[in-house]
């Protein structure tokens, strides 16, 4: 069991009614995931990434060759039960609600009814699905068919997790939140296989990347070594006088390089989840000392999730700390909240004494709406301490893990490119 | 066991949330008190109450037939192309425990539909005398004939083999087979000659009796009545079309001289047309402990004419063996065994099948079923001909078609006959364990070898 999954000159061929060969969908891929790995499966439409993922999971039988998934055959009931699959698309059953459709995936794991109707309420928070989970699920947008499926993909605590292009469908922010929660879950020791052709999404958070082209590996490696120009050289500095810019050119110029000086852009992805961020903070304000109970639809994700994930998953595990800790990560987290934004730092504070206690919360709660999803029940022993930890380094520190993992990895793991 | 239940409630669900079963409900539910009021049948309360039973189980047979075809395929073929299958395989369950799990939810469906639905005909049946005003002999005739089970003896056909070879070899010997059977196969000739002499045997000439012996009567309650039922057929029209004869009913063992009769022996004198089904009443007390019963028929003298019982039905023994509403439920369990077969060929034929296809094969398979004995007549006419082929190919296919005709229940209702166990439990072994099953298993094996994320076209 030296990798998570290990393909050995895996082939798929279709062929047509008369068994003739007609497309070579996969070729000869010979691919391996370590455990607790990022891996991103990029290519074209058509390249042949999901006929490769249906292939580990047996729904497709290989023509030639085979696929090791966590040291067993992944169409193999055993190794189900560690597994996590999102297909391409949410494919689910239109006339379930989302508590009878995690549900009924959760008694295909045999989890007994607590265990399941404890991960549920947690699943339907994390992906902000709570306040719509009694509708018939065929009643959802794309986003939220998306949010649900990524939620039964993780009712069983995969160990590993394979997702088809998992963002597909999402506005921005559902996607920045899918990333920071693929984050997390590799940080808990998870191994990710995700197959996109979104590239912005992979070179977020994959470690090793694969890049298929009509079924064959063109280029695989980490995503530093690939992207990384070695003849270039960039400093970002803060905003500094004419003067000392001129001295640097020249210094530059002493070497004979070239040298070009522009602001950085700020990221679309960074700006646009910032806007609508402060969009909400302002409707909150508003109508927050009206209604206090009212959660924002299913697309103003809701900080609280975290809490309430943390404090649902470990409630049956540590009784007597149930009630307590939250309540101290509550005044941890307020306190950070202001450090963290300072735009709406004064806000806050105008409208908190104001309220009613019960309204700062829910109030404070909407505000740190971006903060990276907490993700899976289970050994969250731990997790109180964990989850001040994630409040403490916020949603802005999201960018800096990610790199800070990547080299990390890359260290402890020996050459693959 | 587990993954099994949780898919067959998915499937439930589907079926009632996708408003499949619910527009069968609501058919039903209408049409069955519509039917209840509005069948008149020949004017009788017999007629209403043979109607009524006859179309309300046959309409809530056929729609339920029809439902259990449409939600086992599209349960099994909607996963498959709308893939929510993808999701679903690839959880801990066997491919095995999915089909089941869909076979499971369809047959809970068909059976609680079915107990709801013949509890509302049950009913209606029971109460329906109260709707109208009946005479006393309605309401007698209708006891006696339809609110009961009664089972039927027919004597048992005489053993005539014998003299067939023997007329066989004579025809032969003279010669004569070629003037009277040209052109015929020999188990053609043998098959005639054989009807002829069996036909003998229920003929009675003029001034002779005829006795034929029961064993294993076995009615319900001594104190209720068992029937005689018969046809005359004729040699001679009599001018009135009318025949004389005197029946004796009874245990015929015990006439000895000078013994006392322990069971009572009945007959009479009775004037009946000819061609046409008479039934008398005899007291149940005329059969004996051990079960025997003895039908004596003299033709007496005046009618002139040799008269012939014909072999199918001109003669038989009716008592009442069970109740109604054992019977009832009896004709309800055979109805299901259909359904649960037609669940069966629905979860096979989605497994290789799309949607619309697998329907019209189903459909295509019942209604063969529902004439199966004509359609195994007429194969087994073509056999002579085809001979090798046939008996290798086709024959087997066709042994496996349901005999939905042969397990019809309203065929005993109606008359009021009984439907014994031992009919129940041979289409229970032959629709349910051999066929049905064969079925399940052919679906399993196809289902867990197809690719299932292939793409059909």
């Amino acid at each position: 069991m030296e990798y998570a999954i290990e393909t050995i000159s895996l082939t798929k061929i279709f062929s047509d009614w008369w068994g003739r060969a007609k497309v070579y969908a996969v070729d000869e891929l010979n691919l391996q995931i370590h455990y607790n790995e990022v891996f991103g499966l990029l290519g074209p439409n058509g390249s042949g990434k999901t006929t490769t993922l249906k292939m580990l999971l047996g729904l497709l039988y290989p023509t030639k060759g085979k696929a090791l998934v966590l040291g067993g055959d992944g169409a193999d009931p055993k190794i189900n039960t560690r597994i996590g699959f999102l297909p391409e698309e949410s494919y689910l059953y239109r006339y379930l609600n989302a508590r009878e459709t995690l549900d009924f995936y959760g008694r295909l794991f045999g989890l007994p009814a607590k265990v399941r109707k404890m991960r549920i309420e947690a699943l339907l928070d994390m992906v902000g699905l709570k306040a719509v989970a009694n509708r018939p699920v065929g009643t959802y947008s794309k986003g939220m068919a998306r949010r649900i499926g990524l939620a039964q993909a993780l009712i069983n605590d995969p160990d590993l997790l394979i997702l088809d292009e998992p963002t597909t469908g999402l506005d921005p922010i559902g996607t920045r939140q899918i990333k920071d929660l693929i984050l997390k879950l590799a940080k808990r020791g998870k191994t990710i296989l995700l197959s996109s052709h979104l590239l912005a999404d992979v070179e977020d958070i994959c470690d090793r990347i694969a890049i298929l082209y009509g079924g064959k590996i063109q280029a695989k490696g980490h995503v530093k070594d690939l992207l990384q120009q070695t003849n270039k050289r960039q400093i970002v500095t803060d905003a500094i006088s004419d003067e000392t810019l001129e001295k640097i050119k020249q210094i530059v110029q002493a070497e004979h390089a070239g040298c070009e000086v522009t602001s950085p852009l700020d990221k679309l992805e960074s700006f646009f989840v910032k806007t609508v961020e402060e969009a909400q903070q302002q409707a909150r304000v508003t109508s927050g000392a009206v209604s206090t109970t009212q959660i924002g639809s299913f697309l103003v994700p809701d900080a609280q999730q975290e809490n309430v994930l943390d404090k649902l998953v470990s409630a049956p595990i540590s009784q007597q700390g149930s009630s307590e800790p939250p309540e101290t990560k509550q005044a941890v987290q307020t306190d950070k909240k202001e450090v963290a934004k300072p735009d709406s730092k004064l806000l806050s504070h105008l409208t908190q004494p104001a309220e009613s206690s019960q309204d700062t919360s829910t109030a404070e709660t909407k505000e740190v709406t971006t903060k990276p999803v907490e993700s899976e029940p289970d050994k969250q022993q731990e997790q109180f301490d964990k989850g001040i930890l994630d409040q403490l380094t916020g949603h802005s520190s999201s960018r800096d893990e990610t790199k800070g993992r990547t080299e990390e990895t890359k260290e402890g793991d020996p050459g693959n490119a | 066991m587990r993954n099994i239940w949780a898919v067959a409630v998915n499937t439930i669900r589907q079926a009632i949330r996708m408003k499949i079963a619910a527009v069968f409900i609501v058919l039903l539910f209408v049409l069955l008190p519509i039917m209840g009021f509005s069948v008149t049948g020949d004017g009788t309360l017999k007629g209403r109450l043979q109607t009524f039973v006859s179309y309300g189980l046959s309409l809530t047979s056929f729609l339920l037939c029809l439902l259990t075809i449409t939600v086992a395929i599209y349960s099994i073929s909607s996963e498959i192309e709308q893939r929510q299958i993808y999701t679903l395989i690839t959880k801990p369950i066997r491919r095995f425990e999915f089909l089941l799990g869909k076979l499971l939810g369809v047959v809970l469906l068909d059976i609680s539909l079915l107990a709801l639905f013949s509890v509302i005909i049950f009913v209606i049946t029971i109460y329906m005398p109260n709707f109208y005003q009946p005479t006393e002999e309605e309401l007698t005739e209708v006891n006696n004939e339809f609110y009961t089970a009664r089972a039927s003896l027919i004597p048992a056909k005489v053993d005539v083999s014998d003299e067939v070879a023997e007329d066989y070899n004579k025809l032969e010997e003279s010669g004569q087979l070629d003037q009277f059977f040209r052109g015929f196969t020999r188990k053609e000739i043998i098959d005639q000659l054989t009807k002829r002499r069996q036909l003998e045997k229920r003929a009675v000439a003029v001034g002779h009796q005829l006795r034929w012996q029961f064993h294993n009567v076995e009615p319900l309650d001594p104190n209720e009545s068992l029937f005689v039922r018969y046809k005359y057929d004729v040699s001679v029209n009599p001018p009135d079309s009318q025949i004389y004869g005197r029946w004796i009913v009874g245990d015929d063992r015990q006439i000895k001289y000078g013994t006392k009769f322990r069971t009572p022996i009945y007959s009479g004198e009775q004037k009946d047309p000819i061609r046409t089904f008479r039934e008398i009443e005899v007291p149940a007390d005329a059969v004996a402990e051990d079960g025997y019963l003895s039908v004596g028929f003299l033709n007496v003298p005046l009618n002139n004419t040799v008269v012939i019982f014909p072999l199918e039905d001109g003669l038989e023994v009716l008592y009442k063996a069970d109740t109604f509403t054992a019977n009832f439920i009896r004709a309800v369990l055979l109805i299901l065994f259909r359904l649960i077969f037609l669940a069966c060929l629905g979860v096979l034929s989605a497994t290789f099948l799309s949607f619309p296809v697998a329907v019209v094969f189903c459909l295509v398979i019942f209604f063969t079923g529902t004439v199966s004995s004509f359609v195994l007549e007429s194969f087994s006419y073509l056999s002579e001909s085809v001979g090798l082929i046939y008996s290798y190919t086709i024959k087997w296919i066709i042994q496996l078609l349901p005999e939905f005709d042969k397990f019809n229940p309203t065929k005993y209702l109606v008359p009021g006959r009984l439907i014994s166990w031992s009919l129940l439990s041979k289409a229970a072994g032959l629709m349910v364990c051999v066929k049905a099953s064969l079925l399940l298993l052919l679906g399993l094996l196809v289902f867990s070898f197809r690719e299932i994320a292939k793409i059909t076209v």
